[in-house]
């Protein structure tokens, strides 16, 4: 097995502070990062939020064909990339891939937040977000009760469901590190993660319930993860809107979710890496492994898009035909060629060894195929809504400023939702890591508690 | 930042989340004023909470004079409605009719009477003191015996305040009485009088007809009475179950009537008439007419062989045979003209041609085909329409100090005459400008006394509809709900002017009500015994309740014509104002279908209304031939500038599919200076570019007769409509099926080229 | 019986396809494009009896126009042979909606009359349902659109004012349903009957192209007009079942 360090004199210990220090040793320099994007946040997202909130849903360019935009495709960008995370953290824990544990914790929690941003999206996109709460089952003395058949509740349910089953299984995850950090911590931290810890002591009990559990959710995530996107696919392939009405869409968005997911992931860890100081534990490996997973799913991103223009161009109706036309070279082509080049051409220099184990092309190309994947949700909305049955009721949907300004707060949104959580979970798995090393001789210093380190 | 700690920084945020959401909360909360519940314990006449109350009335949008059902609650109008028992409208009312209710409820209404300052604005005085600055002037005039320095000049008005004004302007011995509206058909009433000299316009049977030849008539969106000839047209279309009316629309530019129609030809601006002789000789040609005063017709019509009216009018001779041919073979069959048709220097013998038609295949005083209409049972005023001339004459002299007061009621013509007619400095030259409009439109911006009147929803009247359906309609128009402002019925200021004159000896009545019962007591005189035996209250309810006034007696059906009509007759070549090579293309202005002539334009609802051939809302737009477009390199909102020998315009491009392509056209009705929020700064006005071409028997403006330059500017701008894109591109959603028994088009795709069109 | 029994018996009967055995009434509207004119007076009777406000033109400009009934434009052939063809585009209460399936919280469902209805005061603004109708005839309020006073005192007090953020569209004048079914109870009688109400476009329309009624009626004006040949459904193809039926055009 190989390890996931590049220096095989890293002790138990030299783990511990690292990861112990990225926690309570705080430069100034973090304080500017999170004031800066709780600033951004702030700013660009919850001020326009909150006119919009206040004047209507008209500060966004929704029109008449166009009723859905970039709020949307802002929504499936982030369950995308919430994708990749716990999705790949379980079928790598499944797989028993030793390479995923320096990574797996960030991803997780990429999850999660990418998750909540969704989630803050779907209150932006509704015109009454101060109701949205009717949407969820809950007994009430009119009994009015959702409606079951439609493809949207279904994605509240699954959304929940992700929320909920991510959020259970990174906790999980951290049970051993949070003890870790209790034991190496004091004052309100301490409390904190005695807390958080539920009282872990690292007995043999209790490491292996932890592993049957944790392997429990890894297994009920993947469909879990899989089904998600289906139905955030089917809120669009439900419909009768030409483009939109495909039976291909469910495994086309989840491959994207993965594609887009596992890009995010490349992008995040390079941060990480350069920021926190996880040189060691973030490596070429893990780069030259994640460049495979995404040249594979860019391989099967472009092969779904190819099938998707053969079956509308085969199909010879009017209006599949024409919104395939519209979308090549109509209103919105540039953004289809400039997808069509992120995701489908570049990723290709991924077949070079060289490309994939060098760290800052692989930035540029991840962030470039996200670049490129939100274009992609994009286009499904507006390409299709501009096109309808109807010639007399077509139009176009031009994004406002107060969208393009929530779209770059959601950014900040989620670097501030990760800061702060690189300040509370211990954001490299501490024991998995140590699993993979080799026991040491010595003892380095006595553990205050039973756990493992 | 170094300085801020973490808790700083929480402070920081926690504060600013605070007073970001304390300041929403008292925005909030400051928001909604206080509002009273006003207890109906004593419950006003006609007021039952919760229930509707419908009036019935006239409407006065245009001069149709539809019967109008106004459902009210609570003392407020709410919708208006067609009276189902009025035989004009029949329980259906067009767009504009129904967007009444925003005149009444605009906004921009003259709330109280007012006076130009010597500021130069308007400040508001009380209605004695307009009353009396008003009724000093007029009686010093007319104890000085110089009354007839006074002029009225109204909007076309029947019924009993046309008659109020004649009394009037008869006390103050002045001739000055005109009643004037841009699209008043003069020519139109021309041509009948000269053909069956009869000053009324005859009824037009469009329900019974199979086969109308429209020559220019819009009749389904402003000419005469559209919502009458809708219903005439649904019913000729597809009443009947085994026949189906076909509707043949001669224009250089395709109207709603054109759309409508299963035929559109388009024929050279003013060579309309020519088309309708070109017919007449072909029918006659073929021997079928065989009248008395055949050889007479043949010889009159010698010129007009269908090729050498091909030749002129651009329609090939197969069209305009086939078109006579048919036009004999079905009965009943009916050919209107009017419009642009009527608008050109040949307009009256256009018209006249027209008539011919129908003389010729024995359409008139048919059913299915035009019929003569009785003496109104109210007064008939026609005499006092104002043509442009008369116009023209009026500012001449007020140019010359001939006149001392001008009183203007509800007509506008610094918008609807071209700058030419010099009306604005006219009005200028005039010691006292009297405005009786409920809008601060053009005119009355430039009055210097504004006696505001209410709208016609609150307001006493009458309207005999000109024309009439064949037999006499009557209807009462009363108020609908409690005025909203300090303002005052037309009739009733007038009244009260006439006292201030000391006329009351003449004009007794203390208020428009009061006149109206007088005049309708001769109405009642009219009725059979039973409806005597009631008493006149009985009658009056009655006709209040019903809105409407009937009588089944028919015209004149006999009909002889006039032999020196039949040698009189033919159609000279249009003029135009301009020359070919300077201003190649003709300018085509079209009454708008929302905004008739202008006065829809404040009217939020219309302004939002697509227009039904476009789709575009709130502004002005030129319409150009695909064709010609290309030619020219221009494409849809691209700025033009439009020039006239008199003016110019910047409008944007429209393409226009179904337009000559050396025509242009131009709605009118934007292009306000004045006129309330809605209308101001919209759109352009080609009123203002117009040549004074003239009519020469009538003395209207030939309107259509304006030659017009188009130079690009370079500029865009994006054309605010509704509509994406107007072809179904093979869809097939609107679906068509082949004719049951009905004559196919034979248009050919080939039939006019388009360079002998231009050329 | 037990809540939860209850909850499963409404359930049964609620997903079963063709909820409504048959509907009390089945209001129907046809449309004879032969007689259309393109006249627009039903645009506006719509707007002045349902309290559709005016957006202004900035609004139109970005796509924004409330239009219930909006009527289409095709041009066809080029000139001199173009013609222009007008349709009346309103909300085709389908018995078998798109936008009754997707609406998350019902606030569009399907009514004993065959309608297709919208409450106001459910809507959460998902825009859904306009997404998944393929009319487009569904209008969405992207903001609360005042009235200028004192134009606000023409508003019908029978229809309510949507606020912002609210999904909106043709009810085929449900208000006046409803008046004359209660009408139509108060005199003892058991249905509505044939021309006792009208929508209001079909109300005004002039050239009487509109015609409205109830479909279970075989002796109405409704049911006659739509057995007539020319009678077909717009994008029939995609199964929506619609309530509007329209008279083919007769090109002669």
């Amino acid at each position: 097995m190989t390890t996931p360090t590049e220096r095989n004199d890293l002790g138990y210990n030299d783990i511990h502070e690292d990861v112990v220090r990225s926690i309570v040793k705080t430069g100034p320099k973090y304080y500017i990062a999170l004031a800066t994007a709780g600033s951004v946040t702030l700013l660009c997202f919850f001020f326009p939020w909150f006119y919009q909130l206040y004047y209507g849903i008209g500060a966004a360019g929704m029109n008449h064909p166009g009723v859905w935009g970039t709020y949307l495709s802002s929504f499936i960008f982030w369950i995308g990339l919430s994708h990749s995370g716990t999705l790949l953290s379980c079928v790598l824990h499944l797989t028993n891939s030793s390479w995923r544990k320096a990574m797996y914790r960030s991803a997780e929690a990429m999850t999660l937040f990418s998750l909540v941003v969704a989630a803050t999206y779907v209150m932006v996109h509704v015109g009454r977000p101060w109701f949205i709460h009717w949407a969820l089952p809950y007994p009430n003395q009119m009994e009015l009760w959702p409606n079951f058949r439609s493809p949207l509740l279904f994605d509240v349910m699954a959304i929940a469901t992700y929320i909920t089953g991510s959020t259970i299984f990174i906790y999980m995850g951290s049970i051993p590190d949070f003890a870790a950090v209790r034991d190496r911590t004091s004052g309100w931290r301490n409390t904190m993660y005695t807390l958080l810890s539920l009282g872990w002591r690292g007995t043999d009990k209790e490491w292996h319930r932890l592993h049957w559990a944790y392997t429990f959710l890894a297994v009920l995530i993947i469909p879990l993860a899989v089904s998600v996107h289906s139905i955030v696919s089917w809120d669009f392939a439900m419909s009768i809107v030409p483009a939109l009405h495909q039976t291909i869409f469910a495994p086309y968005f989840v491959v994207g979710a993965i594609y887009s997911g596992t890009a995010g992931i490349v992008t995040v860890m390079f941060v990480l890496r350069k920021t926190m100081g996880f040189e060691q534990y973030i490596t070429k490996l893990h780069f030259d492994n994640l460049g495979k997973l995404l040249l594979v799913l860019s391989l099967i991103w472009t092969y779904i898009n190819a099938v998707e223009l053969f079956t509308g161009w085969y199909s010879g109706s009017s209006e599949e035909y024409e919104a395939l036309g519209y979308k090549l070279f109509g209103f919105y082509a540039p953004l289809y060629w400039e997808m069509i080049l992120f995701c489908a051409v570049a990723p290709l220099l991924m077949f070079s060894t060289r490309f994939r184990t060098s760290f800052v092309p692989m930035l540029i190309l991840s962030i470039a195929i996200n670049i490129g994947m939100y274009t992609e949700r994009f286009l499904i909305i507006a390409t299709s809504l501009s096109r309808q049955y109807l010639p007399d009721a077509w139009g176009v949907y031009v994004p406002s400023l107060v969208e393009i300004s929530i779209m770059v707060g959601s950014f900040a949104l989620f670097t501030t939702l990760f800061l702060v959580f690189v300040k509370i979970f211990p954001s490299v798995s501490m024991y998995e890591v140590k699993e993979t090393m080799a026991t040491p001789k010595i003892e380095p210093l006595a553990p205050a508690s039973g756990s493992p380190a | 930042m170094p300085n801020i700690d973490r808790r700083e920084f929480l402070k920081l945020v926690g504060a600013g989340g605070v007073s970001v959401g304390a300041g929403f909360m008292l925005r909030e909360s400051t928001k909604h004023p206080r509002e009273y519940l006003i207890p109906h314990v004593v419950a006003p006449e006609d007021i039952s909470s919760g229930l509707s109350t419908w009036y019935n009335s006239v409407c006065s949008m245009c001069p149709a004079g539809c019967g109008i059902s106004v459902r009210t609650r609570e003392g407020r109008a709410k919708k208006i409605e067609g009276n189902l028992s009025h035989p004009v409208s029949q329980g259906r009312l067009c767009a504009l009719g129904q967007a009444g209710l925003q005149a009444l409820y605009n906004p921009d209404r003259l709330t109280a009477p007012m006076r130009r300052n010597g500021e130069g604005t308007f400040e508001e005085i009380t209605w004695e003191q307009g009353l009396k600055q008003v009724g000093d002037r007029l009686d010093l005039l007319r104890a000085a015996g110089r009354g007839n320095r006074v002029a009225l000049l109204t909007t076309g008005v029947r019924g009993h305040l046309a008659q109020l004004f004649e009394s009037f302007m008869r006390q103050l011995g002045s001739p000055r009485l005109l009643h004037y509206d841009y699209d008043h058909p003069h020519t139109l009433y021309a041509a009948n009088q000269q053909f069956f000299g009869e000053d009324r316009l005859p009824y037009y049977d469009l329900q019974n007809t199979r086969l109308l030849l429209s020559f220019g008539a819009d009749y389904l969106s402003n000419w005469i009475s559209p919502v009458h000839h809708s219903l005439g047209f649904g019913e000729s279309r597809q009443g009947p179950a085994d026949v189906r009316g076909r509707f043949v629309q001669i224009e250089p530019r395709m109207s709603i009537s054109g759309a409508a129609a299963d035929e559109w030809i388009p024929a050279r601006p003013g060579t309309e008439g020519i088309l309708a002789l070109g017919l007449a000789h072909h029918i006659i040609a073929e021997g079928n007419y065989s009248g008395a005063d055949r050889d007479a017709w043949m010889a009159a019509l010698a010129d007009y062989t269908a090729d050498a009216v091909a030749e002129q009018t651009g329609v090939p001779a197969t069209t305009i045979t086939r078109l006579a041919d048919s036009f004999v073979d079905t009965a009943p069959s009916l050919a209107i003209g009017g419009g642009s048709a009527g608008n050109h220097s040949n307009g009256v013998d256009t018209l006249v041609a027209v008539n011919a038609l129908n003389y010729l295949v024995g359409n008139i005083g048919q059913e299915g085909g035009l019929v003569f209409n009785p003496e109104p049972a109210g007064p008939a005023l026609q005499q006092h329409q104002a043509s442009y001339s008369t116009m023209l004459e009026l500012a001449e002299a007020a140019h010359h100090g001939e006149i001392d007061v001008l009183i203007i009621n509800g007509t506008n013509p610094v918008f609807t005459l071209p700058p030419t007619a010099e009306f604005e400095s006219a009005l200028a030259q005039i010691p006292l400008v009297v405005s009786l409009s409920s809008f601060l439109d053009e005119t009355t911006a430039l009055a210097d006394v504004i006696l505001p009147s209410h709208t016609y929803l609150e307001s006493w009247g009458d309207d005999f509809p000109e024309p009439g359906v064949g037999f006499s309609v009557g209807a009462v128009s009363q108020p609908v709900v409690s005025p909203l402002y300090n303002t005052r019925g037309t009739g009733d200021i007038i009244l009260d002017l006439a006292r201030r004159m000391g006329s009351s000896s003449v004009m007794p009545w203390q208020s428009m009500e009061e006149f109206l019962k007088y005049g309708w007591q001769r109405i009642y005189q009219r009725g059979d015994s039973q409806t005597l035996a009631q008493g006149f209250d009985a009658f009056w309810t009655s006709v209040l309740k019903a809105g409407a006034w009937g009588e089944t007696k028919s015209g004149n059906t006999a009909f002889s014509l006039n032999p020196d009509v039949i040698a009189g007759i033919g159609v000279a070549p249009p003029e135009f104002s301009g020359s070919e090579d300077d201003y190649p293309f003709i300018l085509h202005p079209y009454l708008s279908p929302n905004f008739h002539d202008g006065r829809g334009a404040n009217l939020p609802w219309m302004q939002e209304l697509p227009d039904p051939m476009t789709s575009i809302m709130y502004g002005s737009w030129v319409e150009m031939n695909p064709l010609t477009a290309q030619q020219m390199e221009l494409s849809e909102g691209d700025l033009v500038d439009i020039q006239s020998p008199h003016g110019q315009l910047r409008v944007p491009v429209f393409i226009y599919p179904a337009i000559m392509p050396n025509v242009i056209a131009i709605p009118i009705g934007q292009g306000h200076g004045e006129y309330g929020r809605y209308a101001k700064d919209r759109g352009v006005n080609p009123i203002q570019i117009l040549s004074p071409q003239l009519e020469p028997v009538t003395g209207s403006l030939a309107s259509s007769a304006t030659r017009v330059n188009v130079s690009a500017t370079g500029k865009r701008v994006k054309l605010v409509k509704t509509g994406g894109t107007s072809r179904d591109l093979g869809r097939n959603i609107i679906q068509t099926t082949g004719g049951s028994g009905v004559e196919v088009s034979s248009v050919s795709s080939n039939s006019i080229p388009i360079t002998e069109v231009t050329s | 019986m037990s809540l939860f029994s209850r909850f499963l018996d409404g359930w049964r009967k609620y997903r079963k396809p063709g909820y409504y055995e048959k509907f009390d009434y089945h209001w129907t509207m046809t449309v004879d494009l032969d007689k259309c004119t393109g006249c627009e007076a039903c645009m506006m009777a719509c707007q002045a009896e349902n309290n559709i406000p005016v957006v202004g033109e900035d609004e139109v400009a970005r796509g924004r126009e409330l239009q219930w009934i909006r009527v289409e434009r095709y041009w066809e052939g080029e000139y001199p042979n173009a013609r222009l063809r007008f349709m009346p585009m309103m909300c085709q209460h389908c018995d078998a909606a798109p936008c009754e399936t997707v609406c998350p919280v019902s606030a569009t469902y399907h009514n004993q009359d065959g309608l297709n209805t919208q409450i106001y005061n459910r809507c959460i603004g998902t825009r859904s349902c306009a997404v998944y109708c393929p009319y487009e005839v569904r209008y969405f309020n992207y903001y609360d659109h005042g009235w200028d006073s004192p134009l606000e005192q023409q508003l019908n007090p029978d229809v309510t004012v949507r606020g912002k953020g609210v999904m909106e569209k043709c009810t085929f004048c449900i208000q006046r349903i409803r008046q004359a079914k209660d009408l139509a109870k108060d005199d003892d009688r058991r249905r509505v009957q044939d021309g006792e109400m009208q929508p209001a476009c079909v109300q005004t329309c002039p050239t009487k192209a509109l015609v409205f009624g109830d479909r279970n009626d075989p002796e109405s004006q409704v049911s006659l007009s739509m057995d007539d040949p020319r009678s077909y459904r717009v994008l029939d193809e995609l199964n929506t079942d619609s309530s509007v039926f329209y008279l083919k055009k007769v090109d002669a």
